[in-house]
């Protein structure tokens, strides 16, 4: 490319550049950069940051279930930007493992995917220091949506989560909706329609249980799913966002308060009428799974990654959606969580911040966030992210539950904050399901998690206003 | 001669001293040190604290916990091993059995694979709908799958089984190696004199395997200590931390929390225990060993 051409041409088509991505990484841009077509970047957002020319820039990944197509589809549009920069990715799982001597070393990679199991606790990452403020890249030109910020691109509150102590030290390229799937082909044919209020979620698994077929199942060993899954949403539906504030900012009595209690008693009707597939207890997260898939449960929680973790057991024709938790009334339906995740970072002692950030500003550009959505299934929270874009039964509930939600996306965020409350609640919440505590026992045990974690001066707190 | 041996002897011994101080000597000494600290494994220097993690641990159920259940398994499991191998490996030498060379192959098998596929493996067997003991309970009459390892009351019997499953075989042919030195004349004389089965095995062979027992005892009680790879790949830990052990505590502490002081703390608790312990056997069962 030659100096002095004040606007660059990119192909906005995702899937010519997946498939140059799946040809050749080292292919050079500018073979496609012609045809198809271009999105174009005004003179303002070609190097907001102030990238050196010539300084490499280092990315290292967790490739987890989103795979890494999605990254090097991010590099590509980085190295077309700024073909004097080296741009590497390098993709590897358990994050902490990899990267911790790199850290105490003082020479830690530009940017990370700090996900999956074994990432490096963002609490400490935090504490210690180890995080560049990412406030540049926040007020920076976006990429392909001319005349708005990069900030400005993100799904409203779904960067909330990385804000600690008012700086953003971390962004979350993946948007999870979590609810109850079911099987609509599996629904459409036995004449059931998903219930509007708990009530009548208990009355249709009664329904399911005499047709024969377990009404829900959970992800056994790790009842963490059903914490997430059923238990807050039905904790917000009881108590509403003051009661999920309490929670957050481990307010004295918070988990034993009469919303909780009610929640508690609401999902243990699950397990006191036996609605739980027998045994599920003793299976692990894609076992479980996989019984649903295979028509012995109707109903399990979890999140919008369901669908892409279990693509190679589904059934044709199985047609999975996700929908809400059913409240306490039914004008308390529709209100959905959802939760940012795939956490990126930028270390503050990296070499070349500048360059992290501006692979950042690609990652999260709506060019990117289309790829992701066609190629993984998976929704970024940027604007305009699923245009044009043909989307799966499982995505497309996703989607549209969470835009009748509106206003009732809500999230909490002690599971961030408090991984010792994280433990507490799953350990609790196996107890109940399997009915060896009762409602209030299981909100005592937390309870004594949560007072414990206040007091402990070494474990940093948040406020959630 | 004797003068000028130590030039001779000195750099000979250095090279295995230096090794050992490096690779062992040191990361042992090192860790002791980061146990006094607070220390989230990010930053290349840990504060200082003294002895406040080992106050800390005092007083953390969790600890205690998992500790307890390495004490359920350093008293079954060793015991437990060493009888079914003791009987087997009696068996398989005097008892005429048929097929003996094939049993200790077979016996002698779980000991070729690696802890971890043999968790993997166990699993499966555990595993509540298509695992084989639920089927089995199924035939007897059992009405609702069991969840061997999402059960808190039985997951910790049910690991701790699938290690004795493990070492049984080795320890069987250990004591068949030692059994078949011991003279044939010494039972033969017990027998004229009419002694019985039993007899021979409590007044003969046992005294005469002493040696090999004590070892044994040793391993498996170290074994026991740890449990790491079988416990983290079968249970987690879990459920409700009913399996949880030292080892896996350890891991949760370091790796998933970011606690590096305080689970260093819990290894140098770990490596004190079974330092003692290794001791504590090696002085219960010394006894004159056997000359024949």
């Amino acid at each position: 490319m030659r100096k002095g051409i004040s606007r660059r041409r990119f192909l906005k088509s995702s899937a010519a550049l997946a498939a140059a991505a799946a040809g050749s990484h080292l292919l050079t841009p500018f073979a496609f950069a012609q045809d198809g077509l271009p999105f174009e970047v005004g003179p303002e957002a070609m190097n907001p940051l102030g990238l050196e020319a010539g300084k490499k820039v280092e990315g290292i990944f967790f490739e987890g279930g989103f795979g890494r197509s999605y990254i090097d589809n991010a590099a590509d549009l980085f190295r077309a930007l700024h073909p004097d920069n080296e741009m590497t990715v390098e993709g590897i799982q358990r994050v902490q493992e990899v990267l911790q001597p790199r850290f105490i070393g003082g020479n830690p990679p530009d940017v990370i995917d700090n996900s999956g199991a074994g990432n490096i606790p963002m609490d400490a990452l935090v504490a210690d220091d180890q995080l560049a403020d990412l406030a540049p890249l926040m007020n920076a030109a976006s990429l392909d949506t001319p005349g708005k910020t990069f900030a400005e691109t993100l799904f409203p509150g779904s960067q909330a989560t990385g804000v600690f102590d008012g700086k953003q030290l971390l962004l979350n390229i993946a948007f999870t909706v979590s609810g109850v799937w079911y099987s609509q082909s599996l629904f459409a044919d036995n004449g059931w329609e998903y219930p509007q209020t708990w009530d009548d979620m208990l009355a249709l698994s009664e329904t399911i249980k005499t047709s024969g077929i377990s009404p829900w199942t959970y992800q056994g060993k790790y009842p963490q799913y059903m914490v997430f899954g059923v238990f807050m949403p039905l904790v917000y539906k009881v108590g509403g966002i003051e009661t999920l504030k309490a929670l957050d900012n481990l307010e004295d009595g918070a988990w034993t308060s009469e919303p909780v209690l009610q929640a508690a008693n609401m999902i243990y009707q699950l397990a006191a009428n036996d609605y739980i597939l027998p045994g599920t207890e003793g299976l692990t997260h894609t076992e479980s799974q996989a019984e649903w898939l295979q028509g012995h449960a109707a109903f399990i929680p979890c999140g919008t990654w369901l669908e892409n973790e279990m693509r190679d057991l589904t059934p044709e024709g199985f047609d999975m959606v996700i929908a809400p938790v059913p409240g306490p009334t039914a004008d308390t339906y529709s209100s959905i969580l959802a939760w940012p995740g795939e956490p990126y970072i930028v270390p503050k002692n990296a070499a070349n911040v500048a360059g992290g950030m501006e692979f950042m500003r690609c990652m999260l550009s709506k060019a990117n966030a289309q790829f992701f959505a066609k190629e993984i299934s998976a929704i970024m929270p940027v604007f305009g992210g699923s245009e044009g874009i043909e989307l799966s039964s499982a995505l497309q509930s996703a989607l549209s539950a969470a835009e009748s939600a509106g206003d009732g996306l809500f999230n909490y965020f002690w599971k961030d904050w408090y991984s010792a409350l994280g433990d507490g609640t799953r350990d609790a919440m196996g107890q109940l399901l399997t009915k060896r505590s009762t409602p209030e026992q299981f909100l005592e045990t937390i309870q004594a998690v949560a007072d414990e974690v206040k007091a402990d001066e070494d474990i940093p707190k948040y406020t959630h206003s | 001669m004797s003068k000028n041996k130590y030039h001779i002897i000195i750099p000979f011994l250095l090279p295995a001293v230096v090794l050992y101080a490096v690779f062992v000597m040191f990361p042992y000494g090192k860790a002791i040190y980061i146990s006094l600290t607070k220390w989230r494994g990010l930053t290349p220097n840990p504060e200082f604290i003294g002895l406040e993690n080992f106050q800390k641990l005092l007083g953390d159920d969790l600890f205690w916990n998992a500790l307890s259940h390495n004490l359920i398994y350093l008293i079954f499991i060793p015991a437990i091993t060493l009888s079914i191998a003791l009987y087997l490996a009696f068996l398989l030498t005097h008892g005429k059995a048929r097929f003996s060379r094939f049993y200790r192959v077979t016996f002698f098998f779980p000991q070729v694979m690696s802890l971890v596929a043999i968790g993997v493996l166990w699993s499966f067997v555990y595993h509540p709908t298509i695992g084989i003991l639920s089927s089995i309970a199924g035939l007897l009459g059992a009405k609702e799958p069991i969840a061997w390892l999402g059960n808190p009351d039985v997951a910790l019997i049910a690991v701790g089984a699938v290690v004795v499953w493990q070492a049984v075989g080795f320890y069987m042919v250990l004591f068949i190696a030692g059994m078949e030195s011991i003279p044939v004349s010494y039972y033969e004389a017990a027998t004229i004199d009419g002694a019985s089965r039993w007899d021979l095995f409590w007044r003969i062979t046992l005294p005469m395997l002493w040696d090999t027992i004590r070892t044994a005892m040793v391993f498996l009680a170290i074994g026991a200590i740890d449990m790491f790879a079988i416990t983290q790949t079968m249970t987690e830990g879990g459920p409700n931390r009913s399996t949880d052990v030292l080892a896996t505590y350890v891991y949760d502490r370091a790796f998933l929390k970011s606690n590096f002081g305080y689970a260093t703390a819990v290894a140098v608790a770990m490596f004190v225990l079974a330092f003692l312990l290794s001791l504590l056997t090696m002085r219960a069962t010394q006894r004159e060993s056997l000359e024949y």
